[in-house]
């Protein structure tokens, strides 16, 4: 930023290299012993010395075209010139009110600085490709099965490319962890899985060799993959006749295409490698299966309610060429297109959430102002004298406003700086603090965007907290001038009641923010009550753990390969027990189909909704903590005899059979051309999809099972394991259980090594970091305002003193006149809180989403938030009241 | 006598300095030059101004130098007096000079 300030003062290219270069002279060299920051902060400010120099010799070079005008002194930029230099004058003879002042802004202008900058970095900001706005992502809603988004099939995909006239082509994708080995260690990497319309989609070109062509997708096609640019640097070595040779992806032999350009991210993936998609037509015995995530590139001139509607023509087209499809009964569903941006794709919910930060931080940036007006206020009646000489002598009404805008807006401006170097800190502490799934999080910063918008929010507070004083002072004082002047004449109702506004409007604001934030705490508090289904997840630790073919060829002897791996986890000293599933609670891969139950003819059995299942292996539910609620759990016997067995949760059991220990030897299917299988036991159930989601049935199956899904044996290669053991923060633990899966093969990479405790903490992430949030808002919202009250009341009282004295001349005791002022405090803080509930009930309305268990109404939390603001502002009060109720009758009357 | 006037107090500083330094008269040098035969310190933006001032004026001549690795990988710039900037200088001594002609000791001390 300073280099771009720089670059805009300095009009000569050399000179401005020139600069730059000096300044990295100096600030490269002294890196020893200074933190990299305090350098950081010297270049800041030799920078902007530097350009303050420039701007000045600007002005300099500038000043003979002005000068005629300038002499004759009316003109209207040497006027705002005078004025600046008073507003500078007054800011510097009274420092510690403009400290005040500024600090309070430079507050509440930081904090939404810093949340701009999330909002800007992963809401606002185009994604990273040519025309970005025509880039859509295709698929449908399905509420008739409770589905608010289903991705495509192959023959929707087939069928939307064939036939679809919005869009300029469509393609699919998906992700995938793959193994690369015959290097020197085995490692997973990310891959995306592009069909051969998405590069040029994207409007991406290799930097180096070609993307896929259709024929890379053929069946039958040598295997291909295209590198991203820092695999390519970091583990080949960037070299440059990459194209054409072979790795081994997955135990495959694979050839190099292409290299991606550098830089190259595809929503949130940071992918190593790209691998062709191959979407072959469906057959007709083949169940729909939404597995394939569309994009599209509008037409130039196509909207979004245009290719929705190309869709809904098209949705029953596909049936018609795919008779697999007409499975689906589209009114069953109520199948629906759903065409959206592509960047929504990406941003999801999230964006809710950090709108009503932005919201939130506002709110505390109103608190800051109303602080700022009042403090502005005390200093512009302090100053009403010079105001009335000034007008005497000839000043216009005008001009005597302006001056004072002038001022408020320097203030304003000063405080933007401070507020910018503050949001330097906050955006380092929201990216360390933000949730791992908060997408797009390395575009968040202080960039140009940002600048801009903290000027205009530091303009716009210097001209709302300087106008509204202002404008007061301007109907009421600057016009009769020297008569309130004089000596003792206290300032007008008019002016107390717009102090108590903005102190009543203060302590609104600040109660809203502490109900929000908490709701939140309620709510965080709950969901910590909530029983996951599994137990003392601290003690677990997990990992994937994946079996490539290249290594064991054989299915089964992959499955018996698991099975060694977890009796060796099992022996490692302290281990209780270890399992294994295709994916564990929370984790967010479950696959999910339908589950039919034998003889079931309840209505609507045949579009059941979708459930989880899961292929489990060794003790699985003994090392979560899962209870076996009736019959028992699945074997190594069930395993290698592939045996037609299972075992479903509690609530699936008493949804089709009333009562767990009923379900034992019924029998269920996803599919009706698999075979039926037994229910065996049944267990309990477990939050999968996160805390604070309901439970919902789940079908277990031994790792390893026969006609499944149309597939002749499946066995799962990839795993993710779960092992029970007191010693998950033991150093020794983790190369304890590297050494054991390594003593069988030394060639399975493990990945995603974390407690189960961690994957729980993950699906909190989004609430505990809205939390943080709020509550850190509100902790700012009640110190500001409670700093905010505490000052109306003392400045009201200060200036009541000549009064307060003659009522204590006359008799009122100091009893009588602390009632007064704890009486006018509480006043104040009674409108403030009425406002403020009004204010919460409506600001809770957008954040029901966020809530759980808790209502937004929530009386216990409404009622503990007033008493503390109501305490907080007696507190405001007490020292006031206190103050006013000493004052020497005689003194105030000779001095006040 | 050039036409714009005489030299300021600053410009002459930073004229003398890469006088005495040309061939290697660069930003920083002309700054550590004055500073040391002053004993003032000086603001990197003021001598960055004046110099642009005086090429500006003609005054100074510059070009780019190789970019070195201690400088980001940027390029110096060398300044070098142009005939006019000799005038120039000339000029303003002999202004002063003429000034002083005759009181040379009226500072000495007693």
């Amino acid at each position: 930023m300073a280099e771009s300030l720089l670059r805009k003062l300095i009009p000569d290219d050399h000179a401005c290299e020139d600069v730059l270069g000096e300044l990295a002279e100096e600030f490269g060299r002294a890196s020893g012993w200074y933190s990299s920051l305090r350098l950081r902060i010297r270049y800041w400010m030799a920078a902007f010395s530097i350009a303050a120099w420039y701007a000045l010799e600007r002005c300099r070079q500038a000043r003979p075209a002005v000068l005629p005008d300038s002499i004759q002194g009316t003109n209207g930029m040497n006027n705002l010139r005078a004025d600046l230099r008073l507003a500078l004058r007054s800011v510097r003879r009274a420092p510690i009110p403009t400290l005040a002042i500024v600090v309070t802004l430079g507050l509440g202008i930081g904090a939404n600085a810093a949340i701009f900058s999330v909002v800007n970095g992963v809401l606002l900001k185009p994604l990273p490709f040519q025309d970005p706005q025509q880039l859509v992502s295709v698929g449908h809603a399905a509420p008739g099965v409770g589905f608010r988004r289903l991705a495509n099939t192959a023959s929707t995909y087939l069928t939307y490319r064939d036939s679809g006239r919005a869009f300029e082509d469509i393609g699919v994708w998906s992700s995938a962890q793959v193994s690369v080995t015959g290097q020197a260690r085995a490692r997973r990497v990310t891959a995306l899985y592009f069909s051969d319309a998405v590069l040029p989609l994207l409007r991406v070109r290799p930097a180096l060799g070609r993307g896929f062509a259709s024929s890379d997708a053929a069946p039958g096609a040598p295997e291909t993959l295209i590198l991203a640019h820092s695999f390519w640097q970091r583990h080949l070595g960037g070299d440059p006749d990459v194209v054409g040779r072979f790795l081994r992806m997955e135990g495959q032999r694979m050839e190099v295409i292409g290299v991606l350009p550098e830089r190259f991210r595809f929503l949130d993936f940071e992918p190593a490698v790209i691998l062709p998609l191959r979407v072959s037509p469906p057959g007709e015995e083949a169940r729909p299966s939404f597995d394939y995530n569309a994009l599209a590139r509008l037409r130039p001139g196509v909207t979004l309610e245009d290719a929705n509607r190309d869709l809904a023509r098209m949705i029953p087209l596909v049936s018609e060429r795919f008779p697999s499809f007409g499975r689906i009964s589209l009114e069953e569903y109520r199948m629906a297109p759903s065409v959206l941006p592509l960047k929504d794709e990406i941003v999801g919910s999230v964006g809710r959430v950090l709108w009503l930060l932005l919201a939130t931080v506002g709110l505390v940036l109103l608190i800051a102002c109303a602080n700022a007006a009042n403090l502005f206020l005390i200093r512009i009646d302090s100053r009403r004298r010079e105001i009335a000489v000034r007008k005497a002598l000839g000043a216009s009404k005008a001009r005597v406003v302006r001056h004072f805008l002038v001022e408020s807006v320097t203030l304003g401006l000063l405080g933007g700086v401070v507020g910018l170097g503050l949001a330097f800190w906050g955006v380092r502490l929201l990216i360390a603090m933000a949730p791992a799934n908060l997408p797009r999080l390395g575009e968040v910063g202080i960039d140009s965007a940002v600048g801009f918008f903290t000027l205009g929010v530091s303009l716009l507070c210097g001209a709302l907290f300087g106008i509204l004083p202002v404008m007061l002072s301007g109907s009421e004082q600057l016009s009769s001038p020297l008569k309130e002047a004089g000596r003792g004449s206290s300032p007008g109702r008019k002016r107390h009641r717009f102090r108590h506004s903005l102190a009543a409007l203060q302590v609104s604001i600040a109660l809203a923010l502490l109900i929000a934030s908490g709701l939140m705490i309620r709510t965080f508090y709950l969901l910590g009550e909530v029983d996951p289904g599994f137990q003392r997840p601290e003690q677990v630790l997990t990992f994937r753990l994946s079996i490539p073919r290249a290594e064991v060829e054989d299915h089964m002897q992959a499955a018996r390969l698991h099975q060694s791996i977890l009796e060796r986890l099992k022996a490692i000293p302290g281990v209780v027990e270890a399992g294994a599933a295709s994916s564990i609670t929370m984790e967010g891969r479950s696959n999910r189909n339908f589950v039919f139950a034998e003889g079931d003819s309840r209505p609507g059995s045949q579009t059941s909704p979708l459930r989880s299942y899961k292929a489990v292996a060794g003790d699985y539910f003994g090392a979560m903590g899962i209870p076996l609620l009736a019959g028992r759990t699945l074997t190594w016997d069930d395993i290698l005899r592939k045996a037609a067995v299972g075992v479903v949760t509690e609530s699936l059991a008493r949804e089709h059979w009333g009562d767990p220990h009923q379900a034992l030897g019924k029998r269920i299917r996803h599919d009706p051309s698999d075979p039926w299988r037994e229910i065996v036991g049944v267990v309990g159930d477990v939050r999968d999809r996160g805390l604070r989601e309901g439970v919902s049935g789940i079908a277990y199956w031994p790792m390893a099972v026969e006609d499944f899904l149309g597939f002749d044996l499946w066995v799962r290669r990839a795993l993710t394991y779960v092992v029970r053991t007191e010693r998950v923060d033991a150093v020794g633990l983790l190369p304890e259980v590297r050494d054991a899966i390594w003593s069988l093969n030394p060639n399975l990479p493990l990945a995603q090594v974390r407690t189960l405790d961690a994957v729980v903490a993950r699906t909190l992430a989004p609430t505990a970091f809205a939390l943080v949030m709020l509550s850190i808002a509100a902790a700012l919202g009640v110190a500001l305002g409670m700093v905010g009250l505490y000052g109306v009341i003392s400045s009201i009282f200060a200036q009541r003193t000549p009064e307060i004295g003659v009522r204590m001349a006359l008799g009122a005791s100091p009893g009588d006149i602390g009632r007064m002022v704890l009486k006018q405090g509480g006043g104040v803080a009674l409108v403030g809180i009425a406002g403020g509930l009004a204010a919460a009930l409506a600001l809770t309305g957008f954040m029901s989403s966020l809530l759980h268990g808790v209502a937004r109404s929530d009386p216990l939390t409404y009622a503990a938030a007033t008493l503390l603001v109501a305490v907080v502002c007696l507190l405001a009060s007490v020292h006031p009241a206190r103050r006013a109720s000493r004052v020497d009758p005689i003194q105030s009357l000779r001095w006040g | 006598m050039n036409k714009l006037g005489y030299l300021g107090e600053l410009e002459q500083m930073v004229l003398i300095a890469v006088l005495r330094l040309e061939p290697d008269a660069y930003s920083v040098a002309v700054r550590t030059e004055i500073e040391a035969r002053t004993g003032r310190r000086l603001a990197r933006g003021a001598v960055f101004v004046t110099l642009d001032r005086m090429v500006k004026k003609g005054y100074l001549s510059s070009c780019l130098g190789e970019p070195t690795p201690e400088r980001g990988g940027r390029a110096k710039r060398f300044f070098s007096i142009t005939p006019q900037g000799k005038l120039a200088l000339r000029a303003s001594r002999e202004a002063f000079a003429k000034l002083w002609s005759g009181f040379e000791t009226a500072l000495d001390e007693r």
